[in-house]
């Protein structure tokens, strides 16, 4: 099973909000994840984020795929596979 | 401004001028982080065909902010009523409590915005700079409309 790191976007028109998500990459469109394992605020300048480090780099050894966006929060927050 | 902020408000804004299925594709690209093959397999086109459906949206979205500059305005107000706010904030705060001036403060350091210090004005004094302050910054607003 391909199991992906990604942003979702939630929160209000005008006021992105994002989840950073494990989900299966082969079915994406039902908005089922495994796991939430932080947040993406960019409305604030430097944009917030949290994530949970034991979580992340447990998915990371596991062999999840981070997107691109999310390998640059988990850069900034520390993270490394 | 960031790149995933930029992205989202010019699709809040002027996303509804795009088609649907531009709709459709931007949203799992942009908000949903799809690669463009997951998105090609989820709604049965080619990785191409999403590339290019992509990157017109993309295009249209910047089209129409470069002529009415609402995402550009948006921004501006949002962080001027934000500086009321704080203004506001450090008002009430101070009058009660020398914490709550470093609240404030600290409230503006994190937002960004310039923090006011009224640390040693008298009261009536700051009620004054701060009623100038905010009269300032609603005619700018005003202005920008």
């Amino acid at each position: 099973m391909a199991v992906k790191i990604r942003l979702t976007r939630m929160g209000k028109k005008k006021a992105p909000f994002y989840r950073i998500i494990v989900a299966d990459s082969r079915s994406p469109r039902d908005g089922r994840f495994i796991e939430e394992i932080g947040t993406y605020d960019p409305n604030h300048d430097p944009s917030e984020f949290k994530v949970n480090e034991e979580a992340a780099k447990k998915w990371l050894a596991n062999g999840a795929q981070p997107t691109e966006v999310v390998s640059k929060i988990f850069k900034a927050a520390g993270i490394e596979k | 401004m960031d790149e995933i902020l930029e992205q989202a408000l010019l699709f809040d804004f002027y996303g509804e001028l795009l088609s649907e299925r531009q709709k459709e594709v931007y949203q799992y690209y942009v908000f949903e982080n799809l690669s463009l093959g997951e998105i090609a397999a989820e709604v049965g086109m080619s990785r191409q065909g999403v590339h290019d459906l992509v990157k017109r949206g993309r295009l249209m979205l910047e089209e129409y902010e470069h002529k009415l500059h609402l995402v550009e305005k948006f921004m501006s107000i949002k962080e001027k009523v934000q500086q009321i706010d704080g203004l506001l904030d450090a008002y009430e705060g101070g009058r009660q409590t020398e914490e709550g001036w470093r609240a404030a403060d600290t409230w503006a350091c994190r937002e960004g915005v310039p923090p006011v210090d009224t640390r040693g004005v008298r009261p009536e004094q700051s009620t004054q700079e701060l009623l100038e302050r905010i009269r300032k910054m609603a005619d700018m607003i005003i202005e920008e409309l």
